[in-house]
């Protein structure tokens, strides 16, 4: 009775409904953002400062690092490369099984009957290598524009560690197969991390104290390459490394922002010219804004009456930049996988050792190390470069040439200088070692502790060293020493890689081709 | 930003273009989908609007089968006809097993799970195991019928030729020959198929039945093809059938290879010797894995096998395997033979019975009368009639069917030599090894060797050592007379090992003492009895001095 009475009102919130309902559409889309329409540079600007993915962009960015000639875009390439293999490695998992009866049926399905299969586990390796590559090109990049010093110090940091995570997710990633390659590379791989051994063995404490055989343990979960290790390998590769991925690589962007974006030479407004004439001038549209956050902001007070005219809105400018490393990106590695299929050779046998077992290739300059020294190779040097690496900014306190190519004390000159000498060094110490051998070739009964410390790979790094000092003392300058020592080592890298990839034969032998191995 | 505007572009274009080259290669180009389009173009209009483009497999889980094959090879597709004839797409021949129940790897090996020619057939890097050649179908066998029964080559041969004497394949067909004997060009007389008689058996009153017929039956065929088949011929002929699985060819090449000695050096499923390489799954090498540098023509494991029966060194540099000097027919048998030696670890249900009798009851695959045990195991270095063999680059192997040699060595000489063997030498102990011969079996081949030589041994009785001659003298017509041969120390060279503990344990003086005397007649083993134009005759005396010393062998 009553609702009759009532109909009139009832009515008119049903039609109220009703136009809601039809307005939904609209709205929906207008409440995606928070800033309206980004149909303006300055709604533009605020979408990307109000979205949760885009904020961390900065609304604006310096015309400076637009220039193709700044980064490269390499680190958006990384990026770009681990996106795809998070998309194509999710699909593979629909398939994959981490178990040893079950794996490498699991890959030859994928490869023969899942539609596009192939295809996509072609994709998500070569996007996998693309990473590794571009992520130590970006590495490369930032060394040489100085673009680690103060304040950008510890992101420097934290790319190393993404460094480390990305050769991680790689090498657990190689396993999966189960294939030879994979079973063999990984029993390489664990091998390297048992190298303490040498100098516990040589020291004749191993019994007591063997860190070795405890960081093998650890990665293989057993004494062999077997199921533990396989469904480790699995967890690592697909959840605890790309977590830890995405957390630093969020510090990382964080942190560019903070540190005040991409690093820029001193002079870098005078050396772009003039503005844009079209460019929005944000700062004199509304200037009747107050600073709330000027406290926090580093610095003594923000600039007043000068407007960042060098800058540009990130929507659309930065983006176009981004989105087209990242369908470069995607391209390359489409291409690729359409021209070459990943590898997989035979089901793993433990019974019958690849020979050679090679590590991925980028462990392949510390194989070739490791076949001078285990110990050295697969500990020693590294850690001196990892820490050498860490300490950088740290040490290196100049501002000359911060955000130049090759900038600081000696620059081109210097770097090129120390490419010849590291180039000429591990190439011939390495032709040396192979045409004469070394301490144990001549005096077979020689203590290993001596070969320990003295060894083809101690003998480059003490090269490098000694360079690198001569560096410091010529420019009387830290970064110039720096510069000699990251491109020597960096030369060494390529070379020893190069060496272990293609000239290393059977039984670690050397061979001008890989068609001149016997038994072929 | 234009630039950057146009790199965008330009990248996003290659990508699409890549992924629709993708999408193409994925959903027309590929190898089934064509052959899939063919086969449906050949069927009959109802037929080929019914037939479905996809995926075809055989799953059988408990075999761990996933076979593609039929996405090309569609006729052999459970519930598909095929084309008769076409060498793509026919209908699977019938051989006694479905393949939509055992899958097809099983049998041709390749790789099931590929989906294109050159994977699924083995013919890419990187798959230990391609498939099995045509000529040599029916090794696959080998991968579940392990201990297919065989029977001695001999009786086999002749069991076939009593098959054919008797014009039986007049009526009856055996894989694939006779049974063409037809009036008129259809619906002619035919008898059943034996090819698989071995498997199905047989009538053992089959001659009687036969012979019932022939009298009540007014049909002229077997009037004129069947007659009366005496006692030993029926016996032959049931031999071979008993042998007629279905294998044609395999089964002649498993009973050559029983008839050459093989199993002297190799074992198989743990039975023959040790002094070569186990062959129990050589079928199933890695080609990749073997060394080709001495085999000419393609890279392939029969290939290998072949170069090597001919030349072992050649293929195996320092290989202790001879050169048998085989025909071209029995290498190529022999090869057959090894490419069937599969073995794969099939679950214990999917045995045949045949190698449950072997491996859970002990029961010998072949035959074991003393012929056929002599053939397998001792024949390659003993000699197929017990006349020794030389190899070129290896001591000379005794004459042990010589009847000089059975005439002087006792019975019990014989079979501790068998079953202590030389330790040493080449002679394995064929009652101590794993895989050697039991106790019956050593009486079998002893009883063989008494007629191969026809002689019968002396007794053993008497004391064992009795001589009591001059060693020193000994000494010096040793090194004159026989060290040429038996070496300084006894230690064997181009003549037997007199130093050898086991030998100088069984052997007594008089085996010694008229072995010396005698000779083995047919061997470079002389008689010293007798004079020869470059030395004297040797006394009793003499002879009895060089056994003294021989008998100082021992403790050295």
């Amino acid at each position: 009775m009553s609702g009759r009475s009532e109909a009139p009102a009832a009515v008119s919130a049903v039609r109220r409904l009703g136009r809601n309902v039809l307005a939904t559409p609209g709205r929906l889309w207008a409440s995606f953002s928070r800033a309206g329409r980004p149909a303006t540079d300055r709604s533009r600007s605020k979408f990307v400062f109000g979205n949760v993915f885009l904020h961390l962009h900065p609304a604006r960015v310096h015309r400076w690092s637009l220039r193709w000639t700044t980064t490269w875009g390499l680190g958006i390439a990384a990026l770009s490369a681990f996106l795809i293999t998070l998309i194509t490695g999710v699909l593979l998992m629909f398939y994959y099984k981490p178990y040893p009866s079950a794996a490498y049926n699991t890959i030859k399905d994928i490869h023969f009957v899942v539609p596009t299969g192939r295809f996509i586990r072609n994709i998500h390796r070569w996007a996998a290598n693309v990473m590794v590559v571009t992520v130590l090109l970006h590495m490369a990049r930032t060394f040489f524009t100085a673009a680690y010093r103060k304040p950008r110090e510890f992101n420097w940091v934290v790319g190393m560690g993404l460094l480390a995570l990305t050769l991680g997710l790689s090498f657990t990633g190689y396993l999966l197969p189960w294939d030879q390659l994979a079973y063999w590379a990984i029993t390489i791989g664990a091998n390297i991390a048992q190298s303490p051994r040498e100098l516990t063995d040589a020291l004749g404490i191993t019994a007591y104290f063997d860190p070795g055989g405890f960081q093998k343990l650890i990665l293989l979960g057993s004494t062999d390459v077997g199921e533990e290790a396989l469904i480790r390998f699995y967890l690592f590769h697909v959840m605890l490394l790309p977590l830890g991925l995405v957390a630093l690589l969020a510090v990382h962007f964080w942190r560019i922002r903070k540190d005040g974006g991409l690093v820029r030479p001193a002079g870098a407004d005078e050396r772009l010219g003039s503005v844009d004439p079209e460019t929005y001038p944000v700062f004199t549209e509304a200037p009747d804004k107050t600073y709330h956050l000027a406290a926090v902001v580093k610095g003594r007070t923000p600039w007043v009456g000068r407007g960042p005219e060098n800058t540009l809105p990130a929507m659309p400018h930065l983006f176009y930049a981004e989105l087209a490393v990242l369908m470069l990106v995607v391209f390359l590695c489409v291409g690729l996988a359409l021209l070459v299929d990943a590898p997989l050779k035979e089901l793993a046998n433990p019974d019958l050792p690849e020979n050679p077992a090679k590590a991925p290739w980028y462990f392949l300059g510390l194989q070739e190390l490791v076949s001078h020294s285990a110990f050295m190779g697969g500990i020693g040097i590294p850690a001196v470069v990892l820490v050498g690496l860490g300490l950088i900014p740290y040490l290196d306190r100049e501002t000359h040439g911060t955000g130049e190519w090759f900038g600081g004390p000696g620059g081109l000159r210097l770097v090129a200088l120390s490419a010849a000498v590291g180039l000429g060094s591990v190439l011939g110490i390495e032709a040396f070692a192979i045409r004469f051998g070394w301490l144990r070739t001549w005096w077979p009964d020689i203590p290993q502790l001596v070969i320990t410390f003295v060894n083809p790979g101690t003998f480059l790094t003490v090269v490098y060293g000694v360079f690198s000092v001569w560096a410091v003392r010529r420019y009387d300058s830290t970064r110039a020493g720096a510069l000699a020592l990251f491109t020597c080592f960096l030369c060494g890298f390529i070379v020893l890689t190069i060496i272990g990839a293609h000239f290393r034969g059977p039984n670690w032998e050397f061979y001008w081709s890989p068609s001149h191995w016997p038994g072929h | 930003m234009k630039a950057n505007k146009y790199l965008l572009l330009w990248s996003s274009a290659a990508t699409l273009v890549v992924l629709a080259l993708a999408a193409f290669d994925e959903n027309v180009t590929q190898e089934w989908r064509v052959l899939q389009r063919e086969y449906r173009s050949r069927l009959e209009p109802p037929a080929a609007g019914e037939f479905a483009m996809q995926l075809r497999q055989v799953v059988v889980p408990s075999l761990g089968v996933v076979d593609r094959c039929p996405s090309c090879h569609v006729g052999m597709a459970p519930g598909e006809k095929g084309l008769p004839g076409d060498p793509v797409f026919s209908a699977h021949p019938d051989v006694g097993h479905d393949p939509a129940n055992m899958g097809c790897v099983a049998c041709h090996s390749g790789q099931g799970r590929a989906t294109e020619k050159a994977d699924a057939h083995g013919d890419v890097a990187f798959w230990p195991e391609p498939m099995i050649e045509p000529a040599y179908a029916y090794a696959g066998c080998g991968t579940c019928h392990t201990h297919l029964g065989v029977p001695n080559l001999e009786a086999f041969r002749r069991g076939i030729e009593r098959l054919e004497r008797y014009d039986c394949l007049a009526c009856h067909r055996v894989d694939g020959r006779g049974g063409t004997l037809r009036p008129g060009a259809q619906g002619g007389f035919e008898g059943p198929d034996l090819s698989h008689v071995g498997v199905t058996g047989f009538r053992t009153d089959w001659y009687d039945t036969h012979l019932e017929q022939c009298g009540k039956v007014a049909e002229p065929a077997w009037c004129t093809a069947f007659g009366p088949i005496p006692e030993p011929d029926r016996a032959a002929i049931e031999a071979y059938l008993a042998s007629c699985v279905g294998a044609p060819g395999l089964i002649e090449a498993k009973a050559l290879f029983h008839s050459s000695g093989c199993r002297g050096c190799h074992a198989i499923d743990g039975v023959g010797g040790d002094d070569g390489p186990d062959l129990t799954r050589f079928g199933q090498k890695d080609p990749a894995l073997l060394d080709f540098s001495g085999v000419p023509g393609e890279h392939t494991l029969p290939n290998w096998i072949s170069a090597h029966f001919e030349n072992p060194q050649r293929v195996v540099p320092g290989s202790q395997m001879p050169a048998l000097g085989l025909s071209a027919s029995d290498v190529e048998r022999l090869t057959y033979y090894l490419m069937s030696l599969r073995g794969a670890g099939v679950p214990g249900r999917f045995w045949p019975q045949d190698r449950v009798r072997a491996e859970w009851l002990g029961e010998r695959e072949f035959a074991t009368d003393g012929a056929t045990l002599y053939e397998a195991f001792c024949s390659a270095c003993h000699g197929p009639g017990g006349e020794g063999m030389r190899y070129p680059g290896m001591a000379a192997f005794p004459a042990i069917g010589n009847p000089d040699f059975l005439a002087v060595a006792s019975d019990r000489f014989i079979r501790v030599t068998i079953e202590k063997g030389r330790p040493g030498r080449r002679m394995p102990a064929w009652g101590e090894l794993s895989g050697g011969l039991r106790p019956e079996e050593i009486d079998a081949v002893l009883a063989h060797l008494r007629k191969l030589g026809g002689v019968e041994g002396p007794s053993d009785h008497g004391p064992r050592r009795w001589v009591a001659g001059s060693a020193a003298r000994g000494r010096r017509l040793y090194e004159r007379y026989c060290a040429g041969c038996h070496g300084r120390e006894g230690e064997g060279k181009e003549g037997p090992a007199l130093a050898n503990p086991r030998f100088q344990a069984s052997a007594t003086d008089t085996y010694l003492v008229e072995t010396v005397q005698r000779g083995r007649r047919g061997t470079s083993m002389e008689g010293f009895a007798q004079a020869s134009p470059v030395r004297p005759a040797l006394d009793e005396a003499d002879i009895e001095s060089i056994i003294t010393f021989v008998r100082t062998l021992e403790s050295r």
